[in-house]
C-alpha cells in the first residue's frame, strides 16, 4: 500500500496542491457576495473555478498512476543551488534598491550577483562585466531613451 | 479583391516607410539573435525590449514586437541544426533530422532548405491572414457575450487536451490560471477580489511580470550554470556549400506546402501552435514517406516540413489574435497587453478602426521574410560566429534588461516581486509535471471570460441554456464537447489496455 503510494507521488502531490489551491479559493471566494445566476456578484465565477479546481485536483488523485520506472534518460533541467540562489539574489537586490539608490547601482549590484551564478566566470570579469553594463544601461535608459528612473540615489 | 489592394497599400505605406522598415529590420534581426542562441527565450527578449515600445508609434511597436516573434522562428533551427541544441521549443523537431544532416556533411543544405521552408510557410501564413482576418472580424462584430464565452472555452479547452498528453493536469493549470486573472477590482460590484491588502494589484496583476516571471525566469535560472563551447567553425559553411541538389528541391518542395497548411491550422486555432504543428507534420511525412527508415538519420523532408509548419503557424496566430482579440499564446498575450497601453482595444474593431496597424502589420510581415532570407542565407556565417558567445557573460546582462523592462512597464517595485513570485510559481509547476503555457492563457482570458459569462446571463435571464440555443455559440459548444468527449473516451480506453496489460 505506501509503495504504492510512493510510486504515484508525482500525481498524488500534484492532485493535492491542485485541490487546495482550490480550497482556498473557494475559501476566499464565498467571502465575497455570491448574488444569482441573473445577476451574479464578484464571488460567483471564482466559486465556480474553485470548485473546478477541486475536482480536478480529486481527479488527478483518483487517476494517479505509478511513474515509470527506470526513466533515467532525460534527467529535469534543474539547475543547481548555487544559480537558483545567486540569480533571485540577484533580482532581489534590483527589486530593493532601484528606487533607494537609483539605476547604476541596482544594475551594478544585479549583474554582478548573478555573473557569480556561474562557476566558470572569475571574480574580475564579473566585476568588468557589472560596471560595464551598468555603463550601457545608463546610456541607453537615462539618456537615449530618458526613462523616469533616476541614474544614481 | 480591390479592397484587399488599396489595404495592401494602405499598410504599404506604414510599412516601407523609413520608421516602419528600421523597425521590421531590427525586430526580425533581433528575433535571429535570440532564436539562434539557445537560453534565451523569445519572452526574455520581449521583457527586455519593453521599455522602447512605449516611446514609440503602437504601429512601428508591434512591427518590431512581431518581427522578434517571427524572427525567432527562423533563428531557433540554426542552433538546432549544428549543434542539437534548439533556440526555441518550436525547432527542436527540425534538428530530429536537421543534426544528423550536419553531421554526414550537410549542414549548408539543412541551413538553406530551412530558410525556404521559413519563407515558403510565413509567405503562406501571411496569405491566410490577409484574406480571413478581415471577414472574420465583420463576423465576428455581430457576436454577442455567449459567443465570446464559447469561444474563448473551445481555446482553453483546446490548448488544454490537444498535443500535451497531461489534460487534467492543463485544465488544473488553465482553471488556476482563470483564477490569478480576477485578481484586482471586480469592475461591476468594486470589491477588491484576491488582493490581500496589496494595492497595486487593485489593477490586477501585471501581465508582463507575470509572463516573463513564468516563461523567463525558469529559463536564465535552468541555464546560468551552462557553459556550452561551440565546435562549428563559420568556415565550414560557405555558399556553394549551402544548395540543395536538385533532387533534394524535389524532395522538399510537397512537404513545405504540407507544412505550411498544417501549421497555418493550429497556428490559427486559439490555444493550439507552432510546438503542435511541427510534430504533427513531421509525423505526417514520416508516414507519407516511402522511405520512413531515413528520418531521424538526416531525411531533407523531416527539415522541411516541420519548419514550413512552425512559421506559417506563427503567422496563422495573428489571425485570432486580431481579428476576435483573442490571444492564441503567450507572445500573442504580450502583443495585445502592448495594444492595450497605447490605448487600442483589441477585438474585431481593430481592424476597421486602425486599418492603418493592422494592414501595416500584414505587410511589415511580407518585408520581414524578405529581410530574414537576406540575414539568413548570405550572413548565415555570422550567426553561427555568435554561437560561440559564452553564456556566463550574456545572462548577467540579460538579467539587468528584464529588471529594468519590467520595472520601467509600471514603475512599481511591487512588479518586480511578482516576478520573482510566478518565476518560484513556474519553477515549482514544472518540477511536478505541469505545462505554464495554459496557465497564462487562462490568466489573460481570465476577465474577459468572466465580464462574458456575466454579461450572457444578464441578458437570457439566467439561462445556462443561452450558451447552446444561439445558433453560432451553440455550434462552438459542440465543437467544445466533442473534443472533451474524445479526449474521456480516448482516456478510458488507454486505462482500460493498461490494466488488462497488468492482468
Amino acid at each position: 500500500m505506501l509503495k504504492s503510494l510512493i510510486d504515484r507521488r508525482e500525481d498524488l502531490i500534484a492532485g493535492l496542491v491542485t485541490a487546495g489551491l482550490g480550497a482556498f479559493i473557494l475559501v476566499e471566494a464565498v467571502g465575497y457576495r455570491l448574488g444569482t445566476m441573473r445577476s451574479m456578484g464578484p464571488g460567483y465565477f471564482p466559486m465556480l473555478l474553485a470548485v473546478l479546481m477541486c475536482l480536478l485536483g480529486a481527479g488527478l488523485i483518483l487517476l494517479s498512476k505509478p511513474e515509470p520506472q527506470n526513466d533515467d534518460s532525460l534527467p529535469p533541467p534543474i539547475a543547481d543551488r548555487r544559480g537558483v540562489f545567486l540569480v533571485t539574489a540577484a533580482f532581489l537586490a534590483f527589486a530593493l534598491m532601484i528606487e533607494r539608490v537609483g539605476l547604476v547601482p541596482s544594475v551594478t549590484v544585479a549583474v554582478f550577483l548573478s555573473a557569480l551564478a556561474n562557476r566558470n566566470t572569475k571574480l574580475g570579469v564579473a566585476v568588468i562585466l557589472a560596471f560595464g553594463t551598468a555603463a550601457v544601461c545608463w546610456f541607453i535608459f537615462s539618456f537615449a531613451l530618458g526613462l523616469q528612473i533616476k541614474a544614481f540615489g | 479583391m480591390g479592397d484587399l489592394f488599396s489595404n495592401l497599400s494602405l499598410g504599404f505605406g506604414v510599412a516601407a516607410s523609413l520608421g516602419g522598415l528600421g523597425y521590421c529590420l531590427l525586430g526580425v534581426t533581433l528575433g535571429t539573435l535570440v532564436g539562434v542562441l539557445p537560453g534565451i527565450g523569445t519572452m526574455a527578449t520581449l521583457a527586455m525590449l519593453l521599455p522602447i515600445t512605449f516611446h514609440v508609434e503602437p504601429n512601428f511597436a508591434l512591427i518590431m514586437l512581431a518581427g522578434i516573434y517571427y524572427g525567432a522562428a527562423y533563428g531557433g533551427s540554426t542552433a538546432s541544426i549544428l549543434l542539437n541544441l534548439p533556440g526555441t521549443a518550436t525547432s527542436a523537431v527540425t534538428g530530429l533530422d536537421g543534426y544528423p544532416m550536419a553531421q554526414k556533411g550537410q549542414a549548408g543544405v539543412a541551413l538553406f532548405i530551412t530558410a525556404i521552408a521559413s519563407c515558403v510557410g510565413s509567405l503562406f501564413g501571411v496569405v491566410l491572414l490577409s484574406l480571413f482576418s478581415a471577414p472574420l472580424a465583420r463576423v465576428a462584430l455581430q457576436f454577442g457575450p455567449q459567443e465570446y464565452f464559447s469561444l474563448m472555452f473551445l481555446g482553453l479547452i483546446a490548448a488544454s487536451l490537444v498535443g500535451s498528453g497531461k489534460s487534467v493536469r492543463s485544465l488544473a493549470a488553465v482553471t488556476l490560471g482563470l483564477a490569478l486573472g480576477l485578481v484586482g477590482l471586480d469592475l461591476n460590484s468594486g470589491a477588491a477580489r484576491f488582493t490581500f491588502g496589496v494595492t497595486e494589484f487593485y489593477d490586477g496583476l501585471p501581465l508582463v511580470a507575470v509572463a516573463i516571471g513564468l516563461f523567463g525566469l525558469p529559463e536564465i535560472i535552468a541555464n546560468a550554470g551552462r557553459t556550452v563551447k561551440s565546435s562549428v567553425s563559420s568556415k565550414d559553411i560557405s555558399f556553394r556549400s549551402m544548395l540543395p541538389s536538385r533532387d533534394q528541391w524535389r524532395k522538399s518542395g510537397m512537404p513545405m506546402l504540407r507544412g505550411s497548411s498544417i501549421g497555418a491550422f493550429f497556428g490559427a486555432l486559439p490555444g493550439t501552435g507552432g510546438v503542435v504543428a511541427t510534430f504533427i507534420s513531421y509525423a505526417a511525412e514520416k508516414k507519407l514517406s516511402r522511405h520512413p527508415e531515413e528520418f531521424g538519420k538526416g531525411a531533407i523532408e523531416g527539415v522541411a516540413a516541420p519548419e514550413a509548419a512552425n512559421n506559417a503557424a506563427v503567422q496563422a496566430a495573428f489571425i485570432p489574435t486580431l481579428s476576435l482579440g483573442i490571444p492564441g499564446d503567450p507572445v500573442m498575450a504580450i502583443m495585445l497587453g502592448v495594444m492595450m497601453v497605447h490605448g487600442i482595444l483589441p477585438g474585431p474593431s481593430v481592424i476597421t478602426d486602425s486599418p492603418d496597424l493592422f494592414w501595416g502589420l500584414v505587410v511589415s510581415f511580407i518585408i520581414g521574410n524578405i529581410f530574414l532570407l537576406i540575414l539568413n542565407l548570405p550572413l548565415i556565417g555570422l550567426w553561427v560566429r555568435i554561437l560561440s558567445i559564452p553564456y556566463n557573460l550574456l545572462f548577467p546582462v540579460i538579467v539587468a534588461f528584464v529588471c529594468i523592462g519590467i520595472y520601467s512597464v509600471n514603475y512599481q517595485v511591487m512588479d518586480l516581486f511578482v516576478l520573482l513570485g510566478f518565476g518560484f510559481l513556474g519553477w515549482g509547476m514544472k518540477a511536478l509535471n505541469f505545462e505554464v503555457a495554459p496557465l497564462l492563457l487562462g490568466f489573460v482570458l481570465g476577465p474577459m471570460m468572466e465580464e462574458n459569462f456575466r454579461r450572457a446571463l444578464v441578458v437570457a435571464n439566467g439561462e445556462v441554456s443561452t450558451f447552446i440555443t444561439r445558433p453560432i455559440s451553440g455550434v462552438i459548444m459542440v465543437i467544445t464537447f466533442m473534443i472533451i468527449g474524445w479526449f474521456i473516451y480516448q482516456g478510458t480506453r488507454q486505462t482500460m489496455a493498461g490494466r488488462s496489460q497488468k492482468v
